[in-house]
């Protein structure tokens, strides 16, 4: 029966919508008929005919309302009136073009800053892996008794048991990184590689955008033929995304190898924070181990683990299965496999890479918390204006209300204007934000390929577009209550005028900005605790001297040499460069304070050997040659430094620094005493030097130990060149690229980069740079936003007084007095927000502390400042308005209506 | 005016109803009607008579045609639909019961 009433139900609609003006012609012909009929009736029953008139129409009330009335029931008002508000809110923009663009770009400004951070966490934190199914995919994570999570991997022999056992829970899959010599067309440099096991791609489900992947029989059999898969990026950046790569002959570090396909453009390896340049098969990993020792030993971890949940098993099943396998080991290889467990994480909890503490996800929340607050003061901004243009038009809201219009029909009108401002705001906001997130992919650090992904997916324009309706409705309310609840007489007889206190209420207003200027301290108090964070690390000690000094990484292993030929090789390029012009001292380093990633030993004591069940310290250290004191001017502060003499047939030497020097052997001189790391049963070296304290692995870890050991008696082949020069180091990259090519031709120099270059890289001030940067952003849009706050505020205020001011100007006033009183208005606004501003940053930045270096977050000198920078141009924002309201002319401020 | 509350709404639309089940009006007529057969209790005010017609036309319980009348004019007419005669049946039933049970309520003895 339903469906039958819509025969009668629709046509009416339709008929509504469309042809309007027929269906409220006949509305009206209706009534008016009524009128008639009632009118002839009463004057059948005697009344003149203005009598009668005057009574129909009585009887019928309002016209007007009546057929708004019958429009209501006939319920097609819904749409028509939402179609009718859009059109009259874009009219209403259109009038007052001034309003309409502050707060278009005080939202798009807001929008803009959370949508642009907002990509760059969701590139990194939400986007799912561009695999099927990517909930299934999880990390395997070793968690070894008090060491972090995943700080080890497997080793080749134990992933393979794994593998094997837990076959019917999950595929599990496994890589190593590492970094390869890639040589193609004459043409040869360093690139990041993953050694991946033969399941690798089939587990994750990928298909190849051109040629094929490796199947799962490949990949683990040493000896095969090496077959290499290109990352998609570096396909297009080497090849020209040249279909033909595909077959191609090339070599990797030295060895043949035939490249068989390239992955898939979105697919960025599983760390999508770093490009993957090629696909290696595990097979390929004999770098600086032996063959056997990969394969074999279960002690050598460096495999990191995943894999695919098969369908229907749940995380927790898989767990259970794991920690049964691991059990089963335990009891098999007490040796190796004791004294762990593996846990299985979901690979979305595990971003941006697994293992790191939570630090990214904290810093992000931060950013994210920061552009939420410029949003904020945005909001509070044109909730401000909103409400001065409401009490501008209660007058025609009167009227409107008068003609029969219900308040939620008004609340619906001007919600739907500050949305639509708000629409306007976001899409400029969007467009703000998109240019912003593409600056961030030209963040390039050095030799890291950072990979940041902050392009807009469906998440990103969401996230933008509720924020903007949401800054729409929340804005958008209070004035329109406030509006729609103007009562008709008190409004209509006042006659506009803007003095009488019953109509706009300051008080709101004036608490705005209040939280206004408060929010913005805050904001520039955070950005000012980033500025001085960076200075402060900017003035570390390091321990050596940075200037003056070019770094070239190369590794001669790349090229088949061994570990005779390459030390000649390096003892001939060393004293090849230092006879170059501009050369004050050469020396050979296995890495570079700020540059890579350190090893880390185990350090045992002569003497006292680990307890059982517990592992030896680990000890940050460097292999390095005699010159490389002198170098970097690191200083000496006991014993002495390496000479020619410590070669590998001298006893085994050392050189500590003060704070292991402090910790091994406390209120004891080391010198002379020997410590392992290879081992409670040596072999021992004999420590001859202490070195004063310095910066090794990055410019803001807090002090630790270190130790050098000679070259000479620890051979490694990717060795750093570190030249000292007298004048530019860039000076001397060519000619020093020039000496390795003539001695060297084919090897491929891995990195070259001054000290400073890498001082301000990934390990240095990078990530203080960044976060100074943006938090000054932020903090900047938040001051000017403040601040244009205030002037709004105090503007509309004097504007209202006008006429109180002439009169006062009547009585005798001089100008100087009408300045101070506009003026004090703001006064007492702005030293109520700092106040407030400064008890809420102290609050807020409690958390902060340990993002910050050296500085305190109640540092007093970022809060001065800030107090007066805001305070000062606060106060001239002020003064504007005031000395406006001083120039008025009495006359014309008391005719002011 | 204030909107009629929902019983008294409800019962609107069934006098309406029944009114045009005896046959097709115009808004006036409809009103003088109801105010003849119910001997003068019963009056709609011509506020609360359109929107109700309306919306019984809207829901499509009636249904409307402009018709020319016998002085010449152009007049509405509603009448009942099929699915709005069904609706009138079980309104009609419904109002008999809480009638009954409201005069059964009222007429207890009190002690």
């Amino acid at each position: 029966m339903r469906l039958e009433r819509w025969i009668y139900k629709l046509p009416l609609r339709l008929r509504s919508l469309f042809h309007r003006q027929k269906a409220d012609q006949e509305l009206d012909d209706e009534l008016h008929d009524h009128v008639e009929q009632k009118m002839q009736q009463y004057i059948t029953q005697g009344m003149s005919q203005e009598e009668a008139r005057r009574d129909a129409l009585l009887e019928l009330g309002c016209l007007e309302k009546r057929k708004e009335e019958c429009r209501d029931a006939r319920q097609v008002n819904h749409l028509e009136n939402f179609v009718h508000d859009i059109r009259f809110g874009f009219r209403m923009l259109c009038k007052s073009p001034s309003v309409t663009v502050v707060v278009v770009i005080a939202i798009a400004l807001g929008v803009g800053a959370n949508t642009a951070i907002f990509s760059v966490v969701n590139g990194f934190l939400l986007r799912p892996l561009p695999v099927p199914s990517p909930e299934q995919i999880t990390v395997l994570a070793i968690q070894q008794k008090e060491a972090p999570v995943g700080s080890s991997g497997f080793s080749y022999p134990e992933f393979v048991d794994f593998r094997r056992q837990a076959a019917t829970v999950a595929d599990m899959f496994g890589i190593v990184l590492g970094t390869v010599q890639f040589t193609a067309n004459e043409q040869s440099e360093e690139c990041a590689a993953n050694y991946v096991s033969g399941n690798y791609f089939t587990a994750l489900g990928l298909q190849p955008a051109v040629g094929r992947l490796y199947r799962s029989s490949e990949g683990e059999t040493p000896g095969e033929p090496l077959l290499v898969v290109l990352g998609y990026g570096y396909w297009q950046k080497r090849f020209h995304g040249d279909p033909r790569a595909v077959g191609k002959q090339i070599l990797i570090n030295g060895r043949s190898a035939t490249i068989i396909g390239v992955v898939p453009r979105q697919f960025q390896g599983m760390y999508s924070i770093f490009e993957t340049h090629v696909y290696l098969p595990m097979s390929a990993m004999i770098q600086e181990e032996s063959v056997r020792l990969f394969w074999d030993n279960r002690d050598r971890r460096g495999i990191l683990a995943f894999a695919r949940l098969q369908p229907g098993i749940r995380l927790r099943e898989a767990q259970s299965s794991l920690d049964v396998i691991t059990a089963r080991l335990a009891l098999q290889y007490p040796a190796t496999d004791k004294g762990f467990t593996v846990r299985a994480i979901p690979e979305k909890s595990a971003r941006p890479i697994p293992y790191a503490n939570n630090f990214f996800v904290a810093v992000s929340g931060l950013f994210l918390v920061l552009a939420a607050f410029v949003l904020l003061l945005a909001c509070m901004n044109v909730e401000n204006i909103l409400l001065a243009r409401g009490s501008a038009r209660q007058r025609e809201m009167a009227i409107r209300a008068a003609l029969g219009a219900g308040r939620a029909r008004l609340i619906r009108q001007m919600l739907t204007e500050s949305v639509l401002l708000a629409i306007l705001g976001g899409a400029a906001g969007m467009l703000l934000g998109m240019w912003a997130s593409r600056l961030t992919s030209s963040i390039h650090l050095q030799n890291i390929p950072l990979h940041v992904n902050a392009s807009f997916d469906w998440r990103v324009f969401a996230f933008a577009a509720a924020s903007a309706l949401l800054t729409g409705l929340v804005v958008g309310l209070l004035p329109a209550f406030r509006a729609s609840s103007a009562d008709v007489n008190s409004v209509l007889h006042e006659g506009g005028q803007r003095d009488s206190p019953g109509i706009h209420h300051p008080g709101f207003r004036n608490f705005l900005v209040v939280a206004q200027v408060a929010g913005s301290f805050t904001l520039l108090v955070i950005a000012g605790l980033f500025v001085r964070s960076l200075q402060k690390v900017q003035t570390f000690d390091l321990g050596f001297d940075p200037s003056h000094v070019l770094n070239v990484t190369m590794d001669p292993h790349q090229v088949g040499y061994d570990e005779s030929r390459a030390t000649a090789f390096y003892r001939e390029l060393e004293s090849r460069v230092r006879s170059l012009p501009g050369v004050q001292s050469v020396s050979l380093a296995s890495y570079v304070p700020m540059g890579g990633f350190p090893f880390n030993r185990p350090v045992s004591l002569e003497g006292l050997p680990t307890p059982a069940g517990q592992q030896a310290p680990s000890v940050l250290s460097n292999s390095v040659d005699p010159p490389y004191f002198e170098t970097m001017h690191i200083t000496l502060l006991r014993g002495r430094i390496f000479s020619a003499a410590d070669n590998d047939t001298a006893p085994r030497v050392a050189i500590i620094n003060q704070t292991m020097a402090a910790r091994f052997w406390p209120h004891e001189d080391p010198i002379g005493k020997r410590f392992s790391m290879d081992g409670d049963r040596g072999p021992f070296m004999e420590i001859v030097g202490v070195t004063a304290n310095g910066k090794y692995k990055t410019v803001a870890e807090d002090a630790a130990p270190f130790f050098y050991v000679p070259l000479a008696q620890n051979f490694a082949s990717k060795l750093a060149l570190q030249i000292r020069t007298t004048g530019p180091p860039e000076s001397l990259a060519a000619p020093v690229k020039e000496q390795l090519a003539q001695l060297a031709p084919g090897m491929a120099i891995v990195d070259i980069a001054t000290m400073d270059q890498l001082l301000a890289g990934a390990f240095g001030f990078f990530a203080f740079r960044l976060a100074a940067t943006l938090a000054a952003a932020l903090g900047i849009m938040g001051l000017i936003l403040a601040v244009v706050g205030v002037y709004g505020v105090v503007s509309f205020a004097a504007s209202q007084r006008t006429r109180e001011m002439g009169i006062r100007m009547a009585l005798g006033a001089n100008s100087r007095d009408i300045l101070k009183l506009v003026w004090l208005q703001g006064v007492r606004l702005i030293i109520a927000g700092v106040v407030i501003g400064i008890v809420a940053a102290w609050a807020l930045t409690r958390a902060m502390t340990h993002l910050l270096a050296e500085i305190s977050a109640s540092d007093p000198i970022t809060y001065i400042t800030v107090a007066i920078i805001l305070t000062a141009v606060a106060l001239l924002a002020c003064y504007i308005p005031a000395r406006r309201a001083m120039r008025v002319d009495p006359m014309v401020a008391l005719r002011y209506e | 005016m204030s909107k009629p509350s929902d019983l008294v709404q409800g019962t609107l639309d069934l006098l309406l109803l029944k009114i045009l089940a005896l046959e097709p009006l115009n808004g006036f007529a409809i009103s003088l009607r109801l105010k003849q057969v119910s001997g003068d209790v019963l009056q709609v005010s011509d506020g609360s008579l359109y929107p109700a017609l309306h919306k019984l036309e809207q829901e499509g319980w009636i249904s409307a045609e402009w018709k020319t009348t016998e002085n010449n004019r152009r007049a509405k007419y509603y009448s009942l639909t099929r699915p709005g005669r069904k609706h009138l049946e079980k309104e009609a039933d419904n109002w008999g019961r809480l009638a009954a049970a409201i005069s059964h309520v009222v007429k207890l003895k009190e002690t």
